[in-house]
């Protein structure tokens, strides 16, 4: 396992050095010192858009080099591209890249994985603690304080004295302390429900989130009675990290009351009692929205709520979904129509929209993907609670309209209308609906129907053999049939992971970094879970089916589960 | 419920602490060392994939293009070394300014669940890319093919590695490069694939 070649090692270390070099040199240069005078949150500010943003206070990207000889703008190569949001590293494509947090910069480390130093070896690289101008150095030369060379994929930046003050502030500041939720003998955990969710989903969340806690202080507590040093070896690898030996995990209930507009002010106060390290899952009934503004305003992760009507956000860092729910749906079946019909030529579309937060987010994400792929909009109809469309008045929107398409984003009461539009003369050439919505009475859908209604299905095809690509073989989930229990069931395998990777870094954003870098999952109702840097969408499919003919309810898919 | 992941959790974490003892002295020996040049034959798939303009690109097309054709294998969300392949193709569009079309150059998504035509797009923006320069993904069956087809199959984005395919016209055979060049390599070996 040991490197014969020390250079390359150095090629590790080099990494950190690089981000945390900036800052020294300002700090060293008292002329640079009184050019401009900033508060110390706006010099905090620079740093972050230089780490995040890979842009200089004066708002041109950084400059630097890769490779040697490749010029690179720093919005290409930003350091959180590499170093990741809390600073602590990855392993990724075979390289190696070290933490750029003040924590680790700052002191003498032996060879490190995440921020923790590797003990085994028996001949661990060793750096010495960076001082400002080192760091700066490293960042502009990438050579360390014991003249070794940084490995050449990192980019070496040409830096000014003042922007590399920015940077230095910034990595010193960056994952500097744990975050909230965790003491010397605690990480504290959270899950969100109000209290009118049905009794059974919220019972199989809990059941599924406490029998992952018991389950880890256990194995912590077994970690405990180990006596040799192999057995203590095996223990820190194969049940929890070994920082877990000390602290045991809890779970609390944030049960939310009364009408969502009074759940801000209750989940500040639960979070002031007793701020945790991240939420859980939830349940509530409605919008996740509420809980999702609390999370991101307070920096807390929450990972996957149980919601089919979340935020959608490209830019939203806290909460990470399960997928985009309904929205998703829409999504679906508008790249679906926009990869059938490819004349280009507009396709003329009635959207028939329930008024009711289901049917506003299957049309929102229907047509925000529909304009985004350079379609007209769709011509819509809004039905207000408890109001059907009649036949004369169907008749008339299709005489007006001459659609191609409908979309019917209703309920259970979509039926008795499907069956009205069926009977009528002019009749569109295929109808959309969203399996979800409907729910069971998508199953009463007759016959001479079935053939041109298509069915956004956000899950797998029920029976379907999940077969492991790694493995190659038969996944056999045990896990209830419960939706919720299922949800839990994925939620505990990232979480997992998750705990366990994150070691002796406590901070809210390497969890998320660390669920960022993981390997795809997969789950009993999703066919596949994967994840990224900044993706917050774990399951990002949803097949178009159609109900086979007679009036069973086997489905026929009519695309892939990822459309283009 | 979890109790199935727990009972499983022995060989996974095995398998990870040997990944991660490779991973912290692999990286270190991998930038010392020089890339890894070979000649292959390869049958590709008749899949059609989508580019950042949503437009089909059957890939069998790259087989028998007149132009020297690149292949990479990138995602959206990559964090180390995409970019610096993506950053090669970039500077050669540079270098070839007014001839950027002369070569076309490809990457194939390797995450195309997440790598939609509006986030390829996106990303090819960063790097100022120039018509010539394609992100192609599709279904995951006809990824995977892609993959396979370029002997260069993971089941998991996470565990990929750097891989460079040229194609001159004029031959029938790949050149495979297995590792990170620098800016004046890859233009080197591009010129050998027949781009001036």
């Amino acid at each position: 396992m040991r490197s014969p070649n020390g250079g390359s090692r150095r090629g590790v270390a080099t990494w950190s050095c690089f981000l945390a070099g900036l800052v020294v040199m300002l700090l060293s240069s008292p002329c640079l010192a009184d050019t401009v005078s900033r508060t110390p949150e706006q010099m905090l500010r620079a740093g972050e858009r230089m780490y995040r943003q890979g842009v200089l206070e004066n708002g041109e990207p950084l400059r630097a080099y890769v490779k040697g000889d490749i010029p690179v703008p720093g919005t290409a190569f930003t350091c959180v591209s590499c170093h990741l949001r809390a600073g602590i590293g990855s392993v990724e494509g075979g390289v190696y890249t070290p933490p750029t947090n003040g924590r680790s910069l700052y002191q003498p480390v032996k060879k490190i994985y995440k921020g923790v130093p590797v003990k085994y070896n028996e001949s661990p690289f060793r750096r010495p603690a960076y001082t400002d101008a080192t760091l700066v150095e490293v960042l502009r030369s990438g050579v360390d304080p014991e003249g070794k060379v940084l490995s050449d994929v990192m980019p070496r930046y040409l830096l000014e004295d003042e922007d590399a003050e920015l940077l230095v502030t910034y990595l010193k500041k960056l994952s500097s302390e744990f975050s909230p939720g965790v003491s010397d003998t605690e990480i504290r955990f959270a899950t969100v429900y109000s209290e009118d969710v049905p009794a059974a989903d919220r019972d199989a969340m809990i059941a599924g989130l406490e029998k992952y806690i018991s389950d880890k202080n256990d194995m912590a507590k077994s970690y405990r009675r180990t006596t040799t040093a192999r057995d203590r070896l095996m223990a820190r690898a194969m049940s929890t990290s070994k920082e877990l030996e000390s602290r045991r995990l809890t779970l609390s209930r944030w049960v939310l009351k009364g009408s969502p507009d009074t759940w801000r002010a209750q989940l500040e106060e639960y979070n002031g009692k007793e701020p945790v390290f991240a939420l859980l899952g939830g349940l509530v009934s409605g919008e996740w929205g509420p809980v999702h503004r609390f999370s991101e305003e307070n920096r807390i992760p929450c990972l996957f709520p149980n919601t089919d009507l979340p935020v959608v956000s490209d830019t939203d860092w806290y909460t990470l979904y399960l997928s985009k729910g309904f929205y998703q749906e829409g999504e679906a079946v508008a790249r679906f129509l926009n990869r059938r019909d490819e004349t280009g030529a507009g396709v003329p579309v009635l959207q028939i929209v329930r008024l009711s937060r289901e049917g506003r987010a299957l049309a929102d994400g229907f047509e925000r993907t529909w304009s985004s792929l350079g379609h007209e909009p769709p011509v819509t109809v809004t039905l207000q609670e408890g109001e059907t469309l009649t036949g004369a008045r169907l008749a008339a929107l299709l005489e007006r309209e001459k659609p191609r398409v409908v979309l019917f984003w209703d309920g259970g009461a979509l039926i008795p209308q499907l069956r009205e539009l069926g009977s009528l003369r002019q009749q569109p050439q295929s109808v959309f609906v969203s399996g979800r919505y409907a729910g069971e009475a998508l199953y009463a859908l007759p016959e001479e129907l079935r053939a041109n209604t298509y069915i956004a299905y956000p899950y797998r095809l029920p029976g379907e053999k999940v077969i492991e690509p790694m493995m190659k073989s038969e996944v056999r989930f045990r896990v209830d049939d419960n939706r919720i229990a299922q949800q839990t069931y994925s939620l505990v395998q990232v979480l997992t992971m998750a705990v366990m990777e994150i070691k002796d870094n406590y901070f809210r954003d390497h969890f998320l970094d660390a669920i960022g870098m993981s390997m795809d999952r997969v789950v009993p109702l999703y066919e596949r879970l994967s994840f990224g840097p900044g993706q917050r969408y774990a399951s990002k499919g949803c097949y178009i089916v159609q109900l086979k003919k007679g009036d069973g309810r086997e489905l026929t898919k009519m695309s892939d589960w990822v459309i283009h | 419920m979890s109790r199935s992941f727990v009972g499983s959790r022995p060989l996974v974490l095995l398998i990870t602490l040997v990944v991660v003892l490779q991973g912290v002295v692999g990286p270190a020996v991998a930038a010392e060392k020089k890339y890894r040049r070979t000649t292959e034959t390869y049958s590709l798939p008749d899949v059609v994939l989508v580019n950042q303009d949503g437009k089909k690109v059957r890939l069998k097309s790259l087989e028998t293009s007149n132009t020297p054709v690149v292949v990479d294998f990138i995602f959206g969300t990559c964090t180390t070394i995409c970019p610096v392949l993506s950053v090669g193709y970039a500077t050669l569009q540079q270098k070839l300014g007014a001839d950027a079309q002369k070569v076309h150059l490809v990457s194939i998504s390797i995450d195309p669940e997440n790598d939609t035509p509006k986030v390829m797009k996106e990303y090819l923006k960063r790097y100022r890319a120039k018509p010539g320069w394609d992100f192609l993904t599709g279904s995951r069956g006809d990824i995977d093919k892609a993959m396979r087809a370029f002997n260069a199959y993971i089941p998991n984005k996470m565990s990929h590695y750097p891989l460079t395919l040229l194609k001159s016209p004029d031959e029938k055979g790949w050149t495979r490069i297995y590792g990170l060049m620098s800016s004046s390599e890859f233009i080197e070996e591009t010129r050998k694939a027949g781009i001036k």
